[in-house]
């Protein structure tokens, strides 16, 4: 009997405002009279609904239910940010939207090997390998230290900050910090787990014949060269070293016996005083911008490529990310082929400036007038005014990025979803 | 004078602040008076103020930084995750040393902090980390300490003393000593300098590029030279077979590292202003040393340092003579004196502005560009034959702005406009060092001149392939933007190992991807932020 083929995919796209949440259903001809629907759920999380929004991650939950018609296939979580896996989150009542979407009983999670939980400090086994990419898992762990305390110091310190300062502040600590109910309610939801990185085979190849799977990302420590594993190694201890002063704030913040405290700043002193502070600050977010782009450079990337049409999927990936695949891996020219026939592109990173490296645009072939036939499409899930300046060219989504978007592809944003559904569906025969 | 803490425990000393206070104090003043006792005058920092303020326990982070803009040094302090305790920068010897070193450093040549060449962005590290080393050449009790395995004794084996076992020697890896906790602050770069293996091809290896780690070139250069000299001079040191006396040893070892510090420190009067190179230094080392101590028979410096920074693939930027490689070329020519006065030419830049106007044919100055004269300091230094050395050292810069479809006619060559945009301007930079004897006559001029089209174009072929002018922001939209953070920056990102390419982000056609620099650093950690007032030309 040949494999069975999908005749068309469709893909929802939720509005959860600042987050992404995709539903991707597969439709299979009938089998035995009967239709098979393949339901895939690429992350589910927000970290801001709309002003005008009257719903929640729980509706969005509900929704992806009926949707699927209460059983998922499988779930893919591209990464930790709470703008993508805070709607798995659970509570002790057991309604909160995680505990919709674990109802729905996946088969398969998919993670980035950083997700291991055989690679968390206290399950490591003393071998070679594992070491390696345990230090890198260990260095998130300290990030999420980093950043709680970057969301602690955003409220201690609250008005004597500027306010963009601060909002940045809150916003990348709260961002960065661990979803721990989330992250446990991945790791218990499916029937099976697996934790993937570049050139992975992945148990979505058996849930889905006739589509294959390419995970484009994110490499491992494995997969550089000695120059490079040395300084991700040195990157690593640096956040050890950073995280050990984040998860003992109180010591840091009081290093000495208080008999040495001055009761009051001389005036001589007030000036450089001010500018201790604002360079801590400084400091403090330039921290969480990095280990923010170092978690987002944890995204898988998945290539869906299904009867000659490619669906690209890469999470919140940046160049560092997509690197090793476009250039450094040793199919790189073979990847590089493959995705210049992309037909749908999820903006990575919600449209920020650097999330989809003008390399990677340069290479899609099928760039051209929206009315064109051949034309990619192009979906960001996004909301304006959450992140970035515009003042500064950091607004997200970034003009100059959805500006090329509009002009050069199909493109759709989340944003134009006002009302009831809570998703903008999308049809592709294959 | 009475020391407060002569009587107290280790665990008080680290638990008073006080004691922190007084001991960056200390370095922070030492450092400071070794340069002024090289130089022969007292130095001034970068920001115009007199007064270097310094914050001991400045923010809860492994990090310790100079900045310009807030006048002072900043050190951090964080938890050891191996030991749980707190570990402060700021009684860290080679930090305080390294830190001040790049506040000193900025006050003597502040635009070698500007956009310009892989060896001027890696310089200020690697000198930095040449003082925080030799500087500890000076604690005889330390370097005792760190030489003899059987303390007391008063002797040494004769087998640490080989080059190749001083190079694995903790008193060349200083951070080590400061836990690795401490190491791991400062990327490890006083950690390994001294064993990069020598090898000239190294410099133009792509590893190499990158400015910590060839700012290590120059650290490896200079102190292997001191490890190759110290010992050969203790092979004459011998108590009985294989051992050697420890406090002569420590004493040779002192002598030899308190002469290449003087040397290092002065020779950057012997710099150009604008645009360091390596060779440069060099140059510069070898002839500020010829001058005032002509008779290197005892130590060959000169020799060593060349044969050292060769072995890294360093060459000087000047021949030299046949008696003295790789010195600076004399100043030739006839300078006119007539409109200037030789007493104020030893003070005034005015006055020295008025010699390099109507000697501009004779220096070869580009005309019609903006031309200033940064400083004149005269100096008095003290030579070995008990008579002073008096100069005056001049720093002129000349700016030449262009748009770059202007290029091509200037001389220069315009790199790809995908780099290049035509609406960013170009800032082009040249001068010169003038080195007047006691006599007011010119004995040296060492620059980087304008009209070097060739190495000027390489500099801007650099600077754009870098993405430097991609995140500056079109001419019609310049604004004044500060450089706060530079050297937190650059040790941040030294932990991070951070790199972007600009050309990669969606920065648009009209402005740069951030005021702050977050996501363009890393190798370009010089040059990420806008570093010319686009309403001014100084």
């Amino acid at each position: 009997m040949p494999t069975p083929k999908p005749t068309s995919l469709s893909i929802r796209s939720y509005q959860v405002g600042f987050g992404d949440s995709f539903l991707l259903t597969f439709h299979y001809p009938k089998v035995g009279g009967k239709l098979k629907d393949v339901h895939i759920l690429v992350d589910c999380g927000s970290t801001g609904m709309p002003a005008a929004a009257t719903h929640s991650l729980d509706d969005i939950a509900q929704q992806i239910a009926t949707d699927c018609g209460g059983k998922l296939d499988a779930v893919i979580a591209t990464h930790r940010h709470a703008d993508h896996i805070n709607g798995f989150a659970t509570n002790a009542a057991g309604d909160n939207s995680g505990d919709t979407l674990a109802k729905l009983k996946p088969e398969l999670v998919a993670q980035p090997w950083t997700e291991d939980p055989a690679l968390a400090p206290d399950a490591i086994k003393p071998t070679k390998k594992v070491n390696a990419l345990a230090s890198f898992t260990r260095g998130l762990q300290a990030m999420h230290a980093c950043a709680a305390l970057a969301a602690d110091e955003a409220v201690r310190l609250g008005s004597a900050l500027p306010e963009r300062t601060r909002k940045q502040l809150a916003f990348l600590g709260e961002t960065n910090l661990a979803n721990l109910s989330a992250v446990k309610n991945l790791m218990t939801m499916g029937k099976k787990n697996e934790y993937l990185s570049y050139g992975s085979k992945t148990g979505l190849t058996k849930l889905l014949p006739g589509v294959k799977i390419h995970v484009l990302g994110p490499p491992t420590p494995a997969d550089y060269s000695e120059i490079e594993k040395q300084r991700s190694k040195d990157k690593d201890e640096f956040w050890h070293l950073l995280g050990a002063t984040a998860q003992k704030p109180a010591k840091a913040r009081a290093p000495f016996d208080k008999k040495f405290a001055a009761k009051t700043r001389p005036a001589h002193a007030r000036w450089f005083a001010q500018r201790v502070t604002a360079a801590h600050i400084q400091q403090r977010l330039e921290i969480v911008r990095a280990l923010d782009d170092a978690l987002n450079n944890t995204s898988l990337i998945l290539l869906f490529e299904v009867g000659g049409k490619k669906f690209l999927f890469p999470g919140d990936a940046q160049i560092e990310n997509w690197n090793y695949a476009l250039k450094d891996a040793p199919e790189a020219a073979a990847n590089c082929k493959l995705l210049a026939a992309t037909d749908f592109y999820k903006v990575g990173h919600h449209g920020s400036l650097n999330a989809t490296p003008k390399t990677l645009w340069k290479l899609f072939a099928k760039k051209g007038a929206p009315t064109k036939k051949t034309t990619l499409t192009t979906v960001v899930s996004t909301m304006a005014g959450k992140h970035g300046s515009t003042a500064a060219n950091t607004e997200v989504p970034r003009s100059t990025l959805v500006a090329e978007l509009e002009k050069n592809s199909v493109f759709f944003t989340t944003q134009r979803i006002k009302k009831p559904p809570l998703f903008e569906k999308r049809d592709f025969p294959l | 004078m009475e020391d407060p803490f002569a009587t107290a425990s280790d665990a008080e000393l680290l638990s008073d602040p006080r004691f922190h206070q007084q001991n960056v104090y200390a370095i922070v003043m030492r450092v400071l008076g070794r340069f002024e006792f090289a130089l022969g005058r007292r130095v001034s920092w970068s920001f115009g103020g007199h007064q270097l303020k310094v914050a001991p326990h400045a923010t809860a982070d492994a990090n310790a930084y100079y900045s310009k803009e807030d006048e002072g040094l900043f050190f951090g302090y964080f938890v050891d995750p191996a030991t749980n305790g707190l570990v402060f920068s700021c009684l860290s010897h080679d930090v305080v040393a390294h830190e001040t070193t790049h506040a000193l450093v900025d006050g003597l040549r502040s635009r070698y902090t500007d956009p310009s060449s892989p060896d001027q962005a890696a310089f200020h590290e690697g000198i930095s980390d040449v003082v925080a080393l030799l500087s500890i050449f000076a604690l005889r009790e330390v370097m005792a300490g760190l030489l003899s395995d059987w303390k007391g004794t008063g002797k040494v084996s004769a087998k640490k003393l080989s080059p190749a076992s001083l190079r694995q020697s903790a008193l060349f890896a200083l951070a080590e000593q400061m836990g690795s906790a401490m190491s791991q602050a400062r990327g490890q770069a006083l950690r390994n300098s001294v064993r990069i293996v020598q090898n000239p091809a190294l410099i133009s290896s792509a590893e190499y590029q990158e400015p910590h780690r060839r700012g290590e070139l120059l650290v490896a250069a200079m102190l292997n030279a001191l490890i190759e000299i110290w010992s050969e001079r203790v092979t004459g040191l011998f108590l009985s077979a294989g051992e050697l006396d420890l406090s002569r040893v420590v004493e040779e070892g002192q002598r030899a590292a308190d002469i290449l510090l003087t040397m290092s420190i002065r020779a950057l009067d012997y710099c150009p202003p604008v645009h360091l190179g390596f060779g440069d230094y060099l140059s510069a080392l070898v002839t500020a040393d010829r001058e005032i101590r002509p008779d290197d028979s005892t130590y060959h410096f000169r020799a060593r340092l060349l044969a050292s920074f060769a072995a890294y693939g360093i060459k000087p930027s000047s021949l030299g003579d046949t008696e003295e490689p790789g010195i600076w070329t004399a100043a030739d020519g006839t300078f006119s004196h007539e409109r200037s006065h030789f007493e104020p030419m030893q003070r005034d830049a005015d006055e020295v502005f008025r010699f390099i106007w109507e000697n501009r044919k004779a220096l070869d100055l580009t005309e019609g560009v903006y031309t200033e004269v940064q400083s004149v300091r005269p100096c008095i230094r003290a030579g070995g034959d008990g008579f002073f050395l008096r100069e005056t050292v001049v720093e002129y810069v000349q700016i030449l702005r262009l748009m770059p479809p202007e290029l091509a006619d200037a001389g220069y060559t315009r790199p790809d406009a995908e780099l290049l945009p035509d609406d960013r301007e170009v800032f082009i930079h040249g001068g010169g060092t003038l080195i007047f004897d006691e006599w007011g006559q010119l004995k040296y001029h060492v620059h980087n001149r304008l009209n070097s089209y060739a190495s000027q174009s390489a500099r801007i072929a650099y600077l754009a392939e870098s993405g430097y002018y991609l995140a500056r922001r079109p001419k019609s939209e310049a604004v004044r933007v500060t450089r706060q953070g530079l050297f937190s920056q650059m040790h941040l990102n030294r932990g991070l190992n951070r790199s972007r390419k600009i050309a990669d982000l969606w920065t648009g056609a009209k402005a740069p991807p951030d005021p702050v620099p977050a996501h363009v650093c890393g190798v370009h950690s010089f040059i990420s932020t806008e570093e010319e007032n686009d309403d001014a030309n100084a």
